[in-house]
Order: structure tokens, then sequence, then C-alpha cells
């Protein structure tokens, strides 16, 4: 399936409220960050694909333009993708078909977010339409409260063990983001104060949920050629997957969610992944809340429906578990928005390639990372090895 | 490259603005491509759209909205924001891996539910220094056209023949949004908008709402008699500020270089048959022709006068009226393509070229005084 690609490189902002930087200067730490480490002159980059939130949130529209110095993208050709939640993984995929495609050998994507400086909420709201779901979805919380409680119901799942499962996650990610220098919110969480945090949406309390943060993530995306003359330590692209469904909220079905598990398959059939759970080192799931962690579990076959509160429980999907997830904190510590998808998929690169430092994953070889959005409505996945 | 992509087929709405259902037209025409194509919606492998949140009636994640009445349900898709030319090269870098043998492409952009585009335009500024200033297109676009008279003396009545050119081009476009015979006088009597731009100088806001259907080699073939084959690209983005921009020496001969290169193009003028540019400032044609290399710099202005850009002329610019006639801010790159492949296949009905076209540039370009421009080439 067209060339062989590889990331060669990637460059994250330290995440937080970035009041210290303009917008642009923001992008610039993260892409400046890729460069120095990579050694990579920006003149040789062929091409460079740049994505953030909508323009409601970024208080620009087009943010390709306003960026266009500090993406060092003057008088390179120039992509701007974007697909709400799942821009950073859209990102990664179009650097991936760029280079796959054999219209340019080296490509610079960048994701990038300033949270502080919008209103992420009110800016969801304004992705439903103005007639019918714009009334009653307020928000992100909203939708995932309405996805958990399907899921729960469905399965039959009590609700203390949702709420056990989900306090495990959300300790064991705010822990592990203490071992990931770029992470935003790290924390020692204890029970009680998980358990008697404030309700969001019932049922999700304050630490089920991601933070608003200011961050870039900028990666290097390369031909087999350009892996050999830089000689960096590669993550080779074994596959990818996305899928989206209906627009309006009512008309899916959000527990068998059909994209999650269609963007998943068609990754895992492309790299040849029959057992992900085995196969699999390490997952970068894209978790912005406690709840939706599991159903991803899920979906992504890690383990059957209505199984995964149960070995969350058991630490099948902790640092030192079966198939550890999250180890950098995931979204659930660091969320800024038009990078995250692209975070997860930087988490995943630096994971086969031994870079991840202290929350390296020992001789983790196969990596998944993964981005979602729209209304609860697209799901991408894409699977990195440490071999071609 | 080793293998090709071809066009199998277009549809798309015409440009004016109507009260029809945002969700039905997108329904509309994707099913309309589809059926022409002779393929069902599980034929399409990948389907990649192009819209823009600011030109997308208040919604944002503008492709959420119309990611299923556009066909994409349950398929590998993703979005291009705010131009649609690179909605169609994504699609074709898709093709061109192997992974996909149809793409479905589509350029959205409903204008009836936006405000005047220069409201969205201005959006494009940056919070700090331009946006005091109420920067927009049309400002910038100001800014470029004095200059333009300045440094190489085009006239007021060379902008306002583009005007008159194109609009005659359009009353044989059953697609253009503007459909009006004018003349010189009326172009240069036109109320000043944003001086030296007059009002009938700048395109209007219109609907535009396109779909193609692509395909690999093979398939095209079999899908079409007449598939139209995709030849190069080329795209390239300039700095953000106007003040640090030389604005008459900007990135297009990059975009075009670039997609010349792809497709073996040597010679411009003689190789391309028809080329559909876009021009939301009737003086841009000019010189966006220049930076094309259809004439040398400065003489744009002559080239229009020469009547070569004209229907009949040897390099025939926007025979559709182009943007002047229609202005879908972000589909309008996929509606230059289009016209293209419609002259190639013999298929542009009244404004059909009385010549054999084989090879159609499009290009588009968006942002201020055209900060980012792509060219694409297409060819029989």
């Amino acid at each position: 399936m067209g060339r062989p690609v590889a990331i060669i490189g990637s460059g994250q902002t330290y995440h937080g409220r970035r009041f210290d930087v303009t917008y642009p200067e923001l992008v610039k730490e993260a892409v400046d960050a890729l460069f120095e480490k990579t050694g990579i002159s920006p003149d040789d980059i062929e091409g460079v694909v740049s994505g953030t939130m909508p323009s409601m949130m970024e208080g620009v529209a087009l943010t390709h333009f306003y960026f266009a110095e500090v993406l060092r993208s003057v008088g390179k050709p120039i992509m701007k993708t974007e697909t709400c939640g799942s821009t950073g993984i859209s990102l990664a995929f179009t650097g991936y078909y760029w280079v796959a495609s054999g219209m340019a050998d080296l490509v610079l994507v960048v994701g990038s977010e300033k949270m502080n400086e919008g209103d992420s909420q009110a800016t969801m709201t304004t992705v439903v339409e103005p007639f019918y779901q714009r009334y009653f979805i307020a928000g992100a919380p909203g939708v995932f409260s309405m996805q958990c409680q399907e899921w729960s119901t469905r399965f039959g799942i009590p609700e203390e063990k949702v709420r056990e499962a989900a306090t495990r996650i959300t300790i064991d990610h705010h822990n592990d983001a203490f071992d990931n220098p770029y992470a935003h919110i790290k924390k020692r969480l204890t029970p009680e104060e998980v358990n008697n945090a404030r309700i969001i949406t019932y049922p999700i309390r304050l630490w089920d949920v991601c933070p608003n943060s200011d961050g870039a993530c900028a990666m290097i995306f390369a031909s087999e050629e350009m892996v050999k003359k830089y000689g960096l330590k590669p993550a080779w692209v074994k596959g990818v997957g996305y899928s989206g469904e209906e627009y309006w909220f009512g008309d899916s079905e959000k527990a068998i969610w059909q994209c999650a598990i269609d963007a998943a398959k068609q990754a895992y059939n492309m790299a040849g992944i029959t057992n992900p759970r085995k196969e699999l080192d390490v997952a970068e799931v894209y978790n912005p809340f406690t709840y939706q962690e599991m159903l991803y579990y899920e979906c992504f076959g890690f383990c059957d429906f209505g199984e995964a509160c149960d070995l969350v429980l058991k630490g099948v999907f902790s640092r030192e578990g079966e198939l550890p997830c999250d180890p950098s904190g995931g979204t659930l510590c660091t969320n800024p928005i038009g990078a995250t998808g692209l975070n997860r998929v930087a988490e995943a690169a630096l994971q086969v390639t031994g870079q991840a430092g202290d929350h390296q994953i020992p001789g983790a070889k196969l990596s998944l990372a993964h981005a979602m959005g729209g209304v609860d409505q697209y799901n991408g996945v894409m699977i990195l090895g440490s071999k071609k | 490259m080793t293998n090709r992509v071809g066009i199998v087929e277009v549809a798309m709405t015409s440009g004016a603005e109507t009260k029809d259902y945002f969700l039905d037209q997108v329904f509309k025409i994707s099913k309309e491509v589809l059926d022409k194509s002779g393929i069902t919606r599980d034929d399409v492998g990948t389907v990649i759209s192009a819209s823009s949140d600011v030109f997308h009636g208040g919604m944002s994640c503008a492709n959420s909205y119309y990611w299923d009445a556009g066909a994409a349900f349950l398929k590998n898709g993703s979005r291009q924001d705010g131009e649609s030319l690179f909605a169609f090269i994504y699609a074709v870098m898709r093709i061109l891996t192997g992974n996909y043998d149809t793409a479905l492409v589509l350029g959205v952009c409903k204008g009836s539910e936006n405000p005047e585009n220069d409201v969205l335009t201005h959006f494009f500024t940056d919070p700090f220094y331009q946006r005091q200033m109420g920067l927009n297109e049309t400002i910038a676009a100001a800014l470029q056209k004095r200059e333009y008279m300045d440094r190489f003396g085009i006239t007021e009545e060379q902008c306002a023949g583009v005007v008159v050119k194109n609009l005659k081009n359009a009353l044989g476009n059953p697609y253009a949004h503007v459909k009006k015979k004018v003349d010189l006088d009326e172009v240069l009597a036109s109320e000043v908008v944003m001086d030296p731009l007059k009002s009938m100088e700048c395109a209007p806001k219109s609907e535009g709402i396109i779909a193609m259907v692509l395909a690999k080699e093979e398939l095209a073939k079999k899908l079409t008699d007449k598939p139209v084959w995709f030849k190069g690209y080329g795209s390239s983005i300039d700095g953000f500020y106007l003040g640090d921009r030389d604005l008459l020496e900007g990135e297009l001969p990059n975009a075009a270089k670039r997609a010349y290169d792809a497709a073996g193009i040597k010679d411009p003028r003689k190789e391309i048959d028809v080329a559909e540019v876009c021009e939301p400032y009737a003086f841009q044609e000019m010189l966006w022709c220049e930076d094309l290399g259809f004439c040398g710099r400065g003489e744009g202005g002559k080239l229009l006068e020469s009547g070569a850009t004209a229907a009949d002329g040897d390099i025939p610019v926007n025979p559709s009226g182009g943007v002047l006639a229609m202005n879908p801010y972000v589909s309008r790159g996929l509606y230059r393509l289009a016209e293209g492949f419609l002259q190639i296949r013999g298929q542009a009905g009244e404004r059909q070229l009385d010549k054999q076209v084989n090879t159609a540039l499009a290009h588009s370009t968006h942002g201020f005084a055209g900060q980012c421009h792509a060219v694409a080439i297409i060819g029989s």
C-alpha cells in the first residue's frame, strides 16, 4: 500500500496555560524543538500540513495563514486539514498519504491549540446545528455522559463498578503524567478525592474530564530514502484507519460504536494485526473522558464488550499490565485539541523508537495511536512499528 | 508516479443563492455524481471534502454536518479547510498510494447562509495588529491593485476589460451566478467600494456545492470513455503580514512551476489550451496570468487587450466566467477544475471552446492578496 513511510522525529511544547507566549510563538516552540532534535533543516522540508480546531475556537480563521512563518512554510506547498477533535490524527494521515503517494519525501505536520484564549465548550456547542441539537448538547461532557450511560446500561455494568474503574484510570493517568515532561495536569489523586469531586454532567465528575491545554506538536513524515539519509530512528507507519458516522447524535449507536470498530479494523488489516491485545505493546488511546477510554478498549478489540471495567480493575491496561494504555497520561491530562491526536501519534512513535524516557514501555515494538472527533462521530487509528 | 488518476464525472449546483436545505443540496449533488459515474455509494473508497468553518453558516467543524449527506457514512475520509483544490489533490494522493480505487471529492459552501464574504475574511487577520485596522480580503486586494497600477501602468480600463470578458463568457454558463451583459463604461462607472476597486470588479457571494469522482487508471477507463487525467499539481504559501510581502511578487510562480514540472510543461502559453484562474478581483486575473507564465511581468494588461485570453484567443482564460461570475469561496477551486474537465471532454455546451482542448489549468487562491495558491493541470 503505497511507499513505506516513517515518522523520524517529533517536537512537543510544554502544555498548560501558556500565557507566556502568543499563539504563533507556541507553534514555533514545537516546530523549533523538532528541527533542533532531528537536525533536519527547514529548507529540506517539501510540504507542510497544518491544522487546528475551527475558527470559533481560534479567534482566527484559516490559521495556516497566520502561522505561515512559524511553520517555516513560506514558499512551500501546504495543506490545511481539519476534522474537529480528530484533527490531530487526520493531520498525521495527511502527512502519511502525501509521502506514501510519492508526491513528497519529507513532510512537516503541525497541530496546535491555545485553548485558554478561547472557549472550548462554547465552540463545541456550535458544532451542532442551531435547530435541534444545539439546545440540548451543551459542550462535550453532555455528549460523553450520554454515551457513557448508553454503554453501561447496555452491558448491565453496575454504576459502582463503572465508577471504581474510572477512578482507577484517572488516578493511574495522573500519576503517569509525572513521567511525561510535556504533560499538563500532574496530580497524586486519592479515590476519595475522585469519587467526591463535583459532578460535571452526571455521572461524569471533575477528574473524569480532560483539561483545556495550550500546546502544539510537530512531526516529520519521511520516505525510506529520507530515513536512510538522516539516520534517525524511524517509527514506521504500519496501518491507518478512519471512519465517520451520522451527524445526528440520536441516530447512531455509541456503545457498539461502528466508526471506532471500523477505524481499528482498517488499521489492523493493513498492519496484519489479528489479536491486538497480544500483538500491540502499547496504545495511546484518545481519552478525554475516563469512561470513553474503556469503551475504546472494547471497540478496538482489546477485550470483549462489557468486559473493560473488570480488566481495568485487574490492571491489564496499566503501565505494568499486558497492554499499557496512555503511559503519557493521555488526553485526560493534556488536551490541546488541534494537537491532541498528533500528540498520541508522537507518543506512540516515541515508544517504538525507545525514546519515551521515564514513561517508556520497555521493548515496545508495535504501538497504536488514536483520536476522536465530530459530534462523537469520527475515529482514527494509526499503527506504528519499529520495523518496516 | 506509477499509476494515473482520472476524473470520471462532476456534478455541481449553480451559483445562485437558494433557500434549498443545505443537507439536501449536498446529498443531491453527491448522488448525482455517483449516478453519472455509474457507481453506488458502496463503491466509493474515500471521501475528501473541502469547506471552511468560517464560511459555514455559523457552524463549527464544518464536515461533521454534511458527513453522511455527502456519502461518507462509515467511510474513511478527511477534509481540507479553506480551499477545495486542496481536497482534490488530497484525494489524488490517496488513490496514488493504492489504498483506494475511487474517491469522492466535495466542495461545500452555501453562500446564502453566510454573511458578506468580507465579514468572514476579516477573521483571517491576527487579533493584535491587522484586526484593529479592519483589514479584509477586499482591502488587501485594493492595496495590491494600486501597486499593480503604479508599478506597471495597468489601467482602470484594462481591469474593467476583465469584467466585460468574463461576464460575457458567463452568459453561456448555466452554473454562473452573475449573468449580465456589461460594457466597459458600466464597469468603470460602478461605485468605488475600496479605492481603487469598483463594485463590478469584485466577485459576488455565491452558493457552490460541487462533487467529483476520481478513480485509478484502470477503473477510470472502465467507468467512462473519456477520463480526464491528473497531470500535475503545485501549491505555495506566502508570509502572513502584508507589509512584509511584495504583493506583486507572490507565490504563484512557485506553485505553477511545481505543477508544470510534474506535468512536463515547458511552455505554458503554448501547451495549455484553457486556463481557469481564480480572480475574485478583476485585476488579479491579469496578475495571475503573468505569474502563470502566459506573458511577461507587467504585461497582463496587454495580454488581455490582445484578445489572447478571450474565448477565441490562443490562451482562453475563464471561459466559465470565472469567479467574477460565481464566487462560492471555498468551492471555487473545484469549479475551476470542473470547467477544465468539461472543456476537455467537449461538454461545455454553449461556451465550449472552438478548438481541441487537451490540457487545462485550474488555479485557486485564498488569503489576502493571494497568500496561498494552488495549481492543478489535467489533460486528455
